[in-house]
């Protein structure tokens, strides 16, 4: 173990406190941007959004530019989008079609594959000594595909992506295959910056339903179904559930390992509950059949909840959500927000949901805005000296964590539970002080134990 | 006769261009009705023009520094690139295409 910055003395899993320097501290932050973010499986991007060869999409590894390719023979790989003669960006797109990368500063040109294939004046300047064998772009370590989803990780010695899901891909399928087809990416790519630690984020999305009833309040009863709700009559909240449901506490919270997490809540009927339109709401109905039979009733069902793939891939059942929190600095993050829909979706279902998500987790979303201002606000606090001093409370159903028999995975809890937010910190302080995967696997271990005897 | 067989006239479709192994290298071209051959190589740079972005107007870019060429005259049409592809007579016979070489171009290659 090699605690460079003694990052265990400021999460106490056990006792349920944070000490609020992880949220604020630049040592902490450069640190996280190598043993976090250098080690862990990133979402890079949905196969969907680059079918062909020469497609490509750009996205970021914590803070570091990256390049996702479709290559000529169908497989995708990922580079730096880092020039190796002076370091620009060789590419300046968001995504599309190209037969090259070309740096703009002095025209060093890059094949689909990474390597250098042409230099300017190479003969006169470089009197043709220049190996260009040994100049390629920097290839992304690892590249691996789940279910449609891209991932990446710089650490050769991490496990492979489906270990390192865990019990997390349960509940990833049934986001991504209630539907035979899969899921595709609708509409584009919603980006935005938010005055933030990208923990506080991540660590809602895993863990806290606890804010639901009391932060979005005001949402929540705007947008009960009532006939007022829409000048046609047709109410957002249309054939969906009435009543809040996490007062029946049939959902639960829980921890996948490596520092996954996610809460949800049942609904009686299988209808959506997320405040998705009516005509979403009754697709998710009609599909109901097919949902149950490629995932059980209890997943079918799951249409509500909140989830977190460790670090900052997050998403939300139901309004169909799936967002990275790239972060930019101690306190700040972007946002990068895809709306993802079964590929199988009527077209205006798919316009409907794409209108549903924007209402609601957009920008300007009612349900985003009423989370992002809590986060930029505790951000603020943290300004103050005391403030960055005083513990965090973390304690809630401690020691109530239970392996349900009902097939449901994970160390669960009760729905308002920091069950998620213990494990998730506990996971993030061994990979700050671990040195190696060897050291995060043994240290994970010993974590666990001590989460589950409380 | 310095006839090469390039490929069927269906099997290459408009907008798309095909390199044909020679000396030196030719990319050939579908545009509308017509078809062109240039030399392969961009004037400018270590490049393929087969792998170039084809207009309508009979221009292609280079697809690594974004010159383009007239496919017609093969002209340079902007910098980086200043001189000429070097251009070839295509032949279209029983529904076959072939570039024509030329014999000068074989004796260039042999130099």
């Amino acid at each position: 173990m090699d605690d460079l910055l003694h990052v265990r003395s400021l999460v106490n899993s056990r006792e349920g406190t944070v000490k609020p320097a992880i949220y604020t501290d630049p040592d902490i932050y450069r640190l996280e941007l190598e043993r976090i973010f250098a080690r862990s499986w990133l979402f890079l991007a949905h196969e969907s959004m680059i079918p062909k060869a020469g497609d490509f999409f750009t996205t970021y590894m914590g803070e570091d530019a990256i390049l996702v390719v479709r290559q000529k023979d169908g497989s995708v790989d990922a580079y730096l989008n880092q020039c190796r003669h002076r370091g620009m960006r060789v590419c300046h797109a968001d995504g599309g079609n190209t037969r090259a990368f070309t740096c703009p500063y002095h025209g060093w040109s890059y094949g689909l594959d990474g390597a250098l294939n042409s230099v300017p004046l190479e003969k006169e300047a470089y009197r043709d000594q220049l190996d260009k064998s040994k100049w390629g772009l920097t290839r992304v370590t690892r590249v691996a595909t789940y279910k449609g989803l891209i991932f990446g990780n710089w650490d050769a010695t991490a496990p492979d992506l489906e270990d390192y899901m865990g019990d997390m891909k349960w509940y990833l399928d049934g986001f991504l295959d209630r539907r035979a087809g899969g899921t595709e990416v609708l509409g584009g790519v919603h980006k935005w910056t938010i005055d933030c630690n990208w923990k506080f984020a991540a660590e809602q999305f895993c863990s806290d339903q606890y804010h639901a009833p009391y932060t979005h309040a005001s949402a929540i009863q705007v947008l009960q179904p009532t006939t007022a709700n829409k000048a046609d009559g047709s109410p957002l909240g249309e054939g969906q559930t009435a009543k809040p449901v996490w007062a029946d506490a049939l959902g639960g919270v829980q921890f996948s390992g490596n520092g996954h997490g996610s809460a949800f809540f049942f609904t009686g009927k299988p209808d959506a509950n997320v405040w998705v339109g009516g005509q979403v709401s009754a697709y998710f109905r009609e599909h109901y059949p097919e949902a149950v039979e490629r995932l059980g009733e209890v997943r079918a069902k799951r249409l509500a909840g909140h989830n977190t793939m460790f670090p900052t891939l997050s998403w939300l059942n139901g309004t169909q959500t799936l967002r990275v929190w790239h972060p930019r600095g101690p306190d700040k993050i972007e946002v990068w927000a895809f709306c993802l829909g079964d590929k199988e979706m009527p077209d205006d279902v798919k316009d409907a949901l794409v209108k549903s998500h924007a209402r609601s987790f957009g920008p300007a979303g009612f349900l985003e805005q009423d989370d992002s201002e809590n986060w930029v606000e505790v951000q603020k606090v943290l300004k103050g000296h005391i403030a960055r001093k005083t513990d965090f409370c973390m304690q809630m159903g401690r020691g109530f964590e239970e392996r349900r028999t009902d097939g449901i995975p994970g160390l669960t809890n009760y729905t308002f539970a920091e069950t998620a937010a213990r494990g998730f910190y506990q996971h993030w302080a061994d990979m700050m002080s671990a040195e190696n995967w060897g050291e995060i696997e043994a240290l994970a271990k010993a974590s666990e134990k001590e989460l589950t005897n409380v | 006769m310095s006839e090469i067989h390039v490929c069927s006239v269906d099997a290459l479709p408009s907008g798309e261009g095909l390199r044909v192994e020679a000396e030196p290298a030719v990319a050939v071209f579908h545009v509308g009705d017509a078809f062109y051959a240039v030399a392969d190589m961009c004037t400018h740079a270590t490049a393929s023009m087969s792998e170039g972005y084809v207009d309508d107007d009979a221009t292609v870019e280079c697809p690594v520094h974004a010159a383009r060429f007239c496919l017609k005259s093969g002209r340079a049409l902007c910098l980086p690139a200043t001189e000429a592809l070097r251009t070839f007579p295509i032949v279209i016979r029983d529904g076959e295409v072939y570039v024509d070489m030329g014999a000068d171009a074989l004796s260039e290659a042999a130099e």
